[in-house]
């Protein structure tokens, strides 16, 4: 007898089977449970910090894990890494691995490859994993700051240390401090503490009373040259004063030069032309001379084809 | 103080026992579930009814809790990752706890709270009402009839109800990482799929495997306990309940122990 419940149950079990196959199923697909892959083996001096199913991480993405993790002969760490073949493109002959040891969460093997074209890199060869380290790092930033610290923790020491010495130089300091002040209640004057001696405060009160009556002299002085300066203005500067004059003087001065610049401007182009005249006068001369030399040269050729004067007398003794 | 002592000692030698006799009913049930001449038509039928008030008849009200729950989870979750800085092992904490752990705790609790009670009851009744008793004069196995169809029950729901749970929350988990991360789906789900590994999965189902035999068992064992007093029902009821907790915890400690080696 058919139960009648029994659809819904069936439906039930069939969708909630369906949906768990079906996500192992695309799980298994994604992860490439029946992928080939290639193992390679790296080397590293330290075990620490390394554990198998460690994540292989190039560009951020994880494209393999730790398989194994033996001890060499040798005593170093032989990691024993596998990649799909479909990750098998990011690990070439020139890929370098670092071994990362975040300050927050696990450890992780960074791939770095230079070249992607660089041929694949075979699996006999075992290449050694470099280390970096944030906790490291940190310790090594720490480091000048520690000694810096160390520093004025000891000279905080040497300061108690001092304070704590009954002959250190704190002590001194409060010691001559104490005379200073106890001298200080003594003394009826603050300059009689410096000097420490009556004569010489007694003596110093004399010279500043003369000074005093210096002082009223100087002032006496001071405002007779006041009064000095004052005409000394009045004939200088005043309307009928020297500057006022000189002033006049040089107005007049200028314009007469203004004038002269003038003439002289005139003569200047006077005696141009005069040069300019010059090479005129020795133009025409060489025209004379030229003209002069030609009238010889015709006379002389006249002389020759006309011979109007008599031959000269030849008179042998 | 020596009374004290004794007392103590009761209690453990008691505590001992009901361990053992708990460990091996579970054993006998074990062996019983893998005998072909176990399974005639009625308990089939005692089986599909059993699946109904379990898992189909719980699955509008599951389901509801499930986004509702799951979406509350996922969103604080993520916020604190965010806020923490750890959105590279997002992956991890949503694999890890939402589906490894608290799925299967929220479903066995869910469970444990509607079904576990109710088998209790209903076995503590028959054993009131001498309707056990009645099925042994008939000849009718009642570890074939009444207990085998309600364990194998109490299995396949945690497992299915589980499976659910975990899709829904990782169905949430992607709208809520789109938000807040402007994760992609490819990109969310390469997260996960490089989050999960499937020796986890294998001792999440394990764990609910177990879940699933001891959130009914336990109830089973406790209800046959009950006298023919009316008013044993209820006590019976109360202790079964308060071992089927205590074993949801150390059945989620040795899990995680497992997980660990």
């Amino acid at each position: 007898m058919p139960h009648k419940h029994a659809f819904k149950v069936g439906l039930f079990v069939i969708i909630a089977t369906f949906l768990i196959v079906s996500t192992i199923g695309y799980l298994v697909y994604k992860k490439g449970m029946f992928e080939k892959v290639y193992t390679y083996t790296l080397s590293v001096k330290s075990g620490e910090n390394l554990t198998t199913g460690m994540p292989v991480v190039f560009s951020g993405f994880t494209i393999g894990n730790v398989e194994d993790l033996e001890l060499s002969e040798e005593g170093i760490v032989l990691i024993k890494i596998k990649i799909p073949k479909r990750h098998i493109k990011w690990i070439r002959s020139d890929s370098v691995f670092a071994l990362d040891k975040p300050l927050i969460g696990s450890a992780k093997i960074i791939v770095q490859t230079k070249n992607l074209n660089s041929p694949e890199l075979s699996a006999d060869n075992i290449l050694e994993i470099a280390t970096s380290s944030d906790i490291n790092e940190m310790v090594k930033r720490i480091h000048p700051i520690l000694d810096t610290i160390t520093k004025i923790a000891t000279n905080i020491e040497n300061i108690t240390a001092d304070l704590s010495n009954p002959q250190g130089d704190v002590h001194k300091i409060l010691k001559n401090t104490q005379k200073l002040t106890a001298n200080f209640s003594e003394k009826s004057s603050l300059l009689e503490m410096a000097v420490s001696d009556q004569d010489s405060v007694v003596a110093l009160h004399a010279a500043m009373k003369n000074a005093r009556g210096i002082t009223v002299q100087i002032e006496n002085t001071l405002k007779k040259v006041n009064a000095m300066a004052v005409k000394t203005d009045e004939k200088l500067y005043g309307d009928e004063g020297l500057l006022p004059l000189v002033n006049n003087i040089l107005k007049d001065l200028v314009v007469k030069l203004q004038k002269l610049d003038a003439t002289v401007g005139n003569i200047n182009t006077i005696s141009r032309e005069a040069a300019g005249s010059a090479k005129d006068m020795e133009a025409l001369r060489e025209q004379i001379d030229a003209t002069i030399y030609a009238i010889q040269e015709l006379v002389d050729r006249l002389d020759n084809l006309v011979p109007f004067k008599k031959e000269p007398d030849m008179r042998l003794p | 103080m020596k009374t004290f002592v004794e007392k103590i000692g009761v209690a453990a030698i008691d505590m001992t026992g009901s361990l053992k006799a708990t460990l091996l009913f579970a054993i006998k049930v074990v062996f019983r579930m893998f005998d072909r001449n176990a399974y005639n038509s009625a308990v089939k039928m005692v089986l599909v009814e059993q699946i109904y008030f379990t898992s189909v008849q719980i699955l509008p009200l599951f389901l509801t809790i499930a986004v509702i729950f799951g979406s509350i989870l996922v969103i604080i979750l993520m916020l604190v990752v965010k806020e923490l800085g750890m959105v590279q092992y997002i992956g991890r904490f949503m694999i890890g706890f939402m589906v490894y752990e608290l799925s299967p705790f929220i479903t066995v609790i869910l469970i444990a709270l509607r079904s576990s009670s109710a088998i209790n009851t209903e076995i503590a009744v028959m054993k009131v009402n001498k309707e056990i008793r009645t099925l042994e004069a008939f000849h009718i196995d009642a570890m074939n009839y009444l207990f085998l169809p309600r364990i194998i029950n109490g299995i396949i729901s945690v497992v299915f109800l589980n499976s659910l749970f975990s899709i829904v929350v990782l169905a949430t988990g992607l709208i809520f990482s789109n938000f807040i991360f402007q994760m992609s789906f490819d990109t969310y789900t390469d997260v996960l799929i490089n989050s999960i590994y499937f020796s986890d999965i294998i001792i999440m189902y394990l764990k609910c495997i177990t879940y699933g035999v001891f959130i009914t068992l336990i109830p089973i064992m406790f209800g046959l306990n009950a006298t023919n007093e009316l008013t044993s029902i209820p006590v019976s009821v109360l202790n079964g309940m308060v071992r089927v907790f205590i074993a949801i915890v150390i059945i989620e400690v040795l899990s995680l122990i497992l997980k660990l080696i």
